[in-house]
């Protein structure tokens, strides 16, 4: 890295020097904006067809070399509409440029095709420019957090590489509930290998009209990225160079008890524990477990365009420590997209990404830092390691961790179009992701207690290698009848094929510990760890046709027809084929005569959207029912192996798609030129036949924890989205305000249906024994389901006269009497909350002022329940969160808070430990100055600008743990905070250069 | 236009061409359960899986020895803290239905079930030796028949499951039902299986014609028919096959390993993890801290450390004290174990416990590894005498009963004629209380001692005090997991 950064400069100058170039005359003017007639600064003056350019300066004067031979000059600027001047001759050109506010008149880019935004029938939201890159993250889904209406983004873990979980339209399903991804046309489950600084933008499909185009894999939401490429016109190469340093800091730290309180609390659960509480050591493990951390972001870019070609070239380095020692991530990514121009009629080109990463994990010490007594000092008098009963000691934990991977995502695609009418194109794309990862985990001797040991060496090897080819082959027809009739169809079938492979193996007593030695050879192999086999998730292949229609009838009526029909090898033969068709229209009103007179308005169209789709996010292994091997017996007096296979568990052969019907209808609105523009969606998602895994009876012998897959479930999702833009100026300040919003209302229609198995999805399992979950037939997804607490036992009197378990005291919670019954058991357990917020809302403003600028984005959610499950978890004496200094201590001291205990009775689930998750959250705010053009000439810069930025500075919640957002793949976990790795506040700066 | 039509017709050809073909995939690296087991070498593959889930951690009551805690032979062990909330409440009776480790007992017995029930389903259909044939379905049908008989004895009458494909609806059968499925079994495996002595040494492990017999007599001794429990017993004691080992200590350590007293032993080998061929179940118990054996559990408790008779070496041979040294390892024990707790703080008079392990599972060496290659000793010939001398007495044939109680004693007492004196009374009710005390002397710690208090009706006396409720306790509840999914269809047991 170190020599990284300084060659990526030393490249950049000499291409630069290199482009340097004498002229012959020169054009100068002035740039005005059309509205204000202020001077406009920053402009970009291109020579159209050479590399010669300038920008306008703090007067909106400009000066451009011409020689004899140019004809045109360019000018643009962000946010307004681009001009092509005709020099004739001229040496004084001056120019007004228009905002471009026509939001509708933006292309929108759909599946397998583009579309105006006007003409659209769907439900697609957009992201681009700068909105791209607010978060400091390898994660570039991470930018659409409080920034599309509708979708909701949440870590499930701080740690260095942790993917975000996206949910669109709430969650649809009980198994993966993610959207897919289609980057430049290749249909993928993540996008871990991009560059945020190499999009171009981000849309979010979300209603059937739109994602139908993907069936099977449509019904959580498509998300389509299309990174950059030079634009047509910009003979000069343009380069840019930014970079981005900050520092991680745990933003909060959870309130536990100190050494004395602690002392106090186990002394009131038996007496005389401690004598003297002064005198009881007093560990922050919190403090010793966590650090401040790096994370830096460098990226440098050149592209540009000829009349035969279009190229974009990108190169950036990611490096992210992480806020618990031996926790890292790099990654580099290569891209190279070109698109050349063989003929009028053929066109191909290539989109490549690569991306080796390395990742280092540690241990999961959040747990630990959490439980670990105060009163236990980390090291002995000797410096060893102490003993932390219980969890065992964080600090050796992380010191006796060696455990990373590293890899090369490769993805990509080469495509060529033909034109073989004027209306018709025939285009057809390859496209691969490639991903070979391999991890490797050392573990020396080490002794700290009889729980935390490790008695021989042990070193684990993985080799990992995904493959996964997508053919796509589609005709476009688009044909105009007069002003009045537009059509655009497409038509196609595509082939895509994953196949992967897993090698592990693991080794013991590894001859030394130094790290050269850390491989496999047979003296010290394992041979019953030795696996070879696939990723059961990826490794299928699919086989679709498609078709789509577009009509579009004066400009005001618009009409989509969408059909896809699937096949899935994760079917057998009878279930294969799912066909997923979609329907929408459209009317915009604001083309209507009767409309004229309401002048304020230029845009108002309606739409509404009907259609299926599908999702089969299972295991392809779901249909079968396997052998099992290794299920080995150890017979005679030699103790000798016999080998042993047997029944797996029962599998499903009759598991067919999961089918989602979703309604949308939709309003757009545009006022006074669109400087107000407004968008509202209601939706209702309806998925029936859910691919949902159900517990069989213990008795069918499948095992602790096994489950079998089923179709045996519906959800519902209803709710309202909206967004509102206003771009306004005063005079140098130029403001853009946003607002935006979902609601969801979920509910599982059913559970278990005709399968006759399990009417209820017991979930959210904590580890010990307790579940925390349960999802049926009129509750939300994952609705926590546990004891109501109606206060404390105060005395014996009202312990006799209240229904109570046997083992409940005084000074213990109060379980109500759900059914009246008189005895409290399970049957009293109800709903206590979920983890679904009923609002999701983001809102930002953009401030320009002369060179400065201030984007600040807020967001937040409000009405869902957080399960403090790592709190409730207590097989043993752990500590314990100042909330408990309330405790109950005699008759009248605490209603709420039971007598110190250190498990059992009252750490059962109940809504003792549903907390409000509501929160709003100062997610970004970036003050930036744009260098003046002065300075920016003398460095012969076309734009340089710096910043400082913040992220997740600041959180209103009343949530006790560490972070309110609490994101989990699993939909039935949602919520439940098991103690995971804290999302931290960065703190940075940086910079981004063009010339 | 020329290129382009070409073009346009192999795209469409390229269409219709991709087939179905596209779409078949065969699971990797796996077999699929319609073709297995088709040959006799895959029949003794699934077979021989039946005996791994003797080795699951599942299978010994859930990880946990729960019915010594819960019977008056001993605590949780471990330091105070450890696992309490998951342990406590088996030595206290504070258990709810949905008690961590309920789930993973019921589940592993389930699934060895399975597991005897693929052998005893299509291992008739393949065309093999029939004598070896019989003697695989036999193998099966012994253990699947153990597997009941815990899960009858632990929750009553449980969903009969006799293929490999039970319907999703069961309800729970009769404890009756469930007992003639036992018994049915193992009559068939005692007809089929080998004697021990016909088991080359390579075979130790296996089941045999004697343990199926000796099984018979248990499950007839818990159902009270005493004429049976005595005949089978009697049979395998008049077999020849089986004999006492000269030295207690030594029938359970790593060098008795299937010895002569052995009837029926789950073989395992040193090695941590159940996938490397190791039993987690004395590491569970093994000694704390120094030497590092294991986490501790299980600790013998006061109660029985007072029951054995004086000088009775079984005292030693049954429980590891702190300082002991054994197999020249000083016992120094746990650091953060407190070695002697008492039950009425801060006065200090009365002892509730005192640091101190399960000797019966130890295994000398230098790793905990090494503890996971204890062989348990499901069935001793030992409790064999001890069934035939309690039916015995039953019968009313006293003389008969002393000559089997008092066998095991003058093993116990190893030659030293000044303790342990041959017990002589002829007093049903005193031969009857003699003989249960002689099972808790001589089984402690074998998860014997809760049953035999039950079934023998003296669960309510013994562990009362302990929390024992009688009408609810004699049966664990049926874990809440399996109510909620089977909706209704498996109902609960009294008073829970």
């Amino acid at each position: 890295m170190k020599l990284f950064l300084p060659s990526i400069a030393v490249w950049a100058f000499s291409l630069f020097v290199f482009s340097a170039q004498a002229q012959d005359t020169r054009i100068s003017g002035t740039v005005t904006d059309g509205t204000s007639g202020e001077p406009l600064i920053g402009v970009t003056i291109s020579v159209v067809g050479a590399a010669k350019g300038a920008v306008s300066d703090y007067d909106g004067k400009y000066s451009v070399p011409v020689s004899a031979s140019d004809r045109q000059l360019r000018f643009s600027y962000t946010g307004y509409n681009s001009q092509v001047v005709d020099i004739n001759g001229r040496t004084v050109i001056d120019v007004v440029m228009n905002e471009d506010n026509d939001v509708l008149k933006e292309v929108v880019v759909i599946g397998y095709g583009t579309q105006k935004k006007s003409d659209l029938t769907g439900a697609v939201s957009s992201l681009r420019g700068s909105d791209l890159r607010k978060i400091p993250s390898h994660a570039a889904e991470q930018a659409l957090q409080g920034k599309v209406a509708g979708v909701q983004v949440t870590s499930t873990s701080g740690a260095p590489g942790a993917t975000p979980v996206i949910r669109v339209r709430g969650v649809g399903t009980f198994n993966n509930s993610s959207p897919i991804f289609v980057v430049d046309g290749v249909i993928l489950d993540n996008i871990a290998f991009l560059n945020s600084a190499d999009i171009e933008s981000m849309e979010v499909l979300k209603d059937a009209s739109a994602t139908a185009i993907y069936g099977s894999r449509g019904a959580n939401g498509v998300i389509i990225i299309t990174t950059k490429l030079g634009r047509i016109g910009d003979i000069k190469p343009s380069y840019s160079f930014s970079a981005e340093y900050g520092i991680q800091h745990l933003a909060k730290k959870i309130d536990l008890l100190n050494g004395k309180e602690f002392g106090a609390y186990v002394n009131d659960i038996i007496t005389g524990t401690y004598n003297n509480l002064d005198a009881l050591p007093n560990t922050d493990w919190q403090d010793l477990v966590f650090r401040d951390a790096p994370i830096g972001n460098y990226q440098f870019s050149v592209s540009g365009a000829s009349d035969k070609q279009q190229y974009y070239l990108g190169l950036g380095f990611f490096n992210q420590q992480g806020i618990i020692e031996k926790s890292d991530f790099n990654r580099l990514t290569i891209k190279l997209n070109n698109t050349y121009r063989l003929s009028d009629k053929l066109k191909i080109g290539n989109n490549l990404t690569l991306a080796p990463f390395s990742q280092s994990n540690a241990p999961n010490v959040t747990y630990a830092a959490y439980r670990a007594q105060p009163v236990i000092k980390p090291y002995n008098a000797d410096g060893s390691y102490a003993e932390v009963p219980g969890v065992g000691n964080p600090l050796a934990d992380i010191e006796y961790t060696n455990n990373n991977n590293r890899g090369l995502r490769s993805v990509g695609n080469i495509f060529g179009e033909l034109n073989l009418d004027k209306n018709l194109v025939f285009r057809s794309s390859f496209g691969i992701d490639f991903n070979y990862a391999e991890s490797r985990a050392f573990t020396p001797v080490f002794y700290v207690s009889p729980q935390q040991l490790n008695e021989q060496n042990d070193l684990s090897i993985g080799n990992f290698r995904n493959s996964n080819w997508l053919w796509e082959n589609t005709l476009n027809y688009n044909f105009e009848k007069g002003e009045k009739h537009r059509f655009a169809m497409v038509a196609g079938y595509t082939m895509q094929q994953l196949r992967s492979r897993i090698f592990t193996v693991a080794a013991e007593n590894v001859i030394s510990e130094q790290e050269n030695l850390w491989y496999i050879n047979s003296n010290n192999i394992n041979p019953n760890s030795v696996f070879h086999g696939v990723d059961p998730n990826q490794n299928y292949a699919l086989l679709s046709y498609l078709f789509r229609a577009n009509y579009t009838l004066n400009n005001k009526y618009l009409f989509t027809a969408t059909f896809r029909r699937d096949g899935s090898s994760k079917f057998i033969k009878e279930n294969r084929w799912g066909n997923f068709p979609s329907f929408a229209v459209g009317w915009n009103l604001a083309e209507e005569a009767f409309m004229d007179k309401y002048k304020a308005i230029n845009t108002l169209k309606l739409r509404a959207s009907w259609g299926q789709i599908g999702n089969e996010k299972i295991s392809y292994l779901d249909q079968y029912a396997l052998i099992i091997n290794g299920a080995n017996a150890i017979f005679g007096t030699g103790e000798n192996t016999i080998a042993g296979s047997t029944f797996g568990k029962n599998g499903n052969p009759d598991i067919r798609w999961e089918t989602t019907t979703q309604t949308d209808i939709g309003l757009e609105i545009g006022l006074f030129e669109s400087k107000i523009t407004a968008e509202l969606d209601f939706y209702n998602r309806l998925t029936d036949d859910i691919l949902v895994e159900l517990s069989t009876p213990g008795y069918t012998g499948n095992g602790q924890g096994v489950k079998v897959r089923y179709n045996a479930a519906s959800v519902l999702n209803q709710g309202i989205e909206f967004n509102l833009v206003y771009n306004g100026r005063a005079g140098d300040l130029k403001y853009r305000i946003g607002a935006l919003g979902s609601t969801v209302k979920n509910e599982v229609k059913s559970v278990g249906g005709s399968s006759g198995v399990d009417s209820t999805l017991v979930g959210g399992f904590l580890g010990n024994g307790q579940s925390v979950t349960l999802s049926k037939e009129g509750l939300p997804i994952g609705a926590y389901y546990g004891f109501e607490t109606g206060g404390v036992f105060q005395n014996q009197a009202q312990l006799d006269a209240t229904p109570h378990q046997s083992i409940a005291g005084v000074g213990d919670l109060i379980f109500v009497d759900q059914n009246g019954d008189g005895k409290i058991n399970n049957a009293d357990r109800v709903y206590i909350g979920s983890a679904i917020p009923k609002f999701i809302y983001g809102f930002s403003t953009e401030l320009t002022y002369r060179a400065f600028d201030l984007s600040i984005d807020f967001q937040g959610q409000v009405g869902n329940k957080l399960y403090n499950g790592k709190e409730a978890v207590r097989p043993d004496l752990y500590n314990f969160e100042t909330h408990t200094l309330d405790r109950w201590t005699g008759d009248g001291t605490s209603n709420k808070e039971p007598r110190a205990s250190s498990g059992g009775y009252n750490w059962v689930t109940s809504d003792r430990f549903v907390q409000d998750g509501s929160f709003l959250r100062l997610r970004s705010v970036t003050l930036g100055f744009t260098l003046p053009e002065k300075a920016l000439n003398r460095a012969k810069m076309q734009n340089a600008r710096l910043y400082l930025r913040g992220t997740n500075v600041w959180t209103l919640t009343k949530f006790t743990g560490f972070t309110p957002e609490i994101g989990s793949n699993d939909v039935l976990s949602a919520g439940i905070d098991y103690g995971v790795y804290p999302i931290t506040a960065v703190y940075s700066a940086g910079v981004n250069i063009t010339f | 236009m020329n290129i382009a039509s070409k073009l346009s017709i192999i795209f469409l050809l390229l269409g219709l061409s991709a087939c179905n073909d596209f779409l078949e995939e065969s699971p990797q690296g796996n077999l699929t359960q319609e073709s297995f087991p088709s040959t006799a070498s895959e029949a003794a593959l699934a077979t021989n899986a039946c005996y791994a889930t003797l080795r699951n951690w599942y299978f010994h009551s859930g990880g946990y020895p729960i019915l010594d805690i819960m019977s008056d032979d001993s605590y949780k062990g471990s330091n105070p803290s450890d696992q309490a909330n998951n342990l406590d409440p088996f030595n206290n009776f504070t258990f709810t239905t949905s008690q961590d480790g309920l789930d993973r007992w019921w589940n592993a017995l389930y699934e060895g079930i399975k597991r005897a029930n693929v052998v005893i389903e299509k291992v008739p259909l393949i065309a093999m030796n029939d004598n070896e044939k019989a003697a695989l379905i036999a193998q099966a049908c012994f253990l699947r028949a153990m597997f009941y008989f815990d899960l009858v004895r632990a929750w009553g009458g449980v969903p009969l499951v006799l293929d490999t494909n039970p319907a999703l609806t069961l309800g729970r059968a009769t404890e009756e039902e469930v007992y003639q499925v036992i018994l049915s079994d193992l009559d068939f495996a005692a007809a089929n299986l080998p004697e021990r002595s016909a088991l080359s040494t390579s075979d130790y492990g296996r089941a045999t014609k004697g343990a199926a017999k000796s099984m018979l007599a248990k499950v007839y001794l818990f159902r009270k028919d005493f004429v049976n429990a005595e005949k089978f017993a009697l049979e395998v004691i008049n077999s020849g096959e089986y004999q006492l080992d000269p030295s207690f200590s030594h029938t359970f350590s790593i060098y008795g390993q299937f010895n002569e007293e052995s009837v029926f032993e789950v073989g395992a080998q040193g090695k941590d993890g159940y996938d490397n061929g190791g039993n987690q179940y004395s590491n569970t118990q093994g000694v704390r801290g120094t030497p590092n054996r294991g986490w501790g559990f299980n600790r013998p408790s006061i109660s029985l450390q007072n029951h054995f008779e004086t000088g009775d070496p079984r005292k030693e041979g049954t429980i590891i004290f702190l300082n002991e040294v054994l197999d020249g390892v000083t016992i120094a024990g746990d650091g953060s174990t407190p070695n002697i707790t008492y039950s009425d703080p801060p006065t200090n008079s009365i002892i509730a416990e005192i640091e101190c392990y399960n000797q019966k599972v130890w295994i000398p060496g230098t790793t905990t590894a090494e503890q996971w290659g204890h062989n348990r000793r499901l069935i001793r010939f030992a409790d064999v005498l001890l069934m035939a001398a309690e039916a015995s007495n039953e019968n009313g044939k006293a003389a008969q009963a002393l000559t089997y109680l008092n066998q095991v004693r003058a093993r116990a007492r190893e030659g030293n004629a000044a303790i342990l004196p041959d017990v002589t009374t002829t007093d049903q009710a005193a031969l009857r209380t003699a003989i249960l005390n002689e099972r808790r002397s001589e089984l402690a710690l074998e998860g014997h001692r809760f049953w035999d208090l039950v079934r023998t009706g003296n669960a309510p006396a013994v562990l009362g005090p302990l929390g024992f409720e009688t009408g609810k306790h004699e049966l664990l509840p049926i874990p809440q997991t399996e109510i909620d999914i089977s909706q209704g269809a498996i109902r609960q047991n009294p008073n829970w």
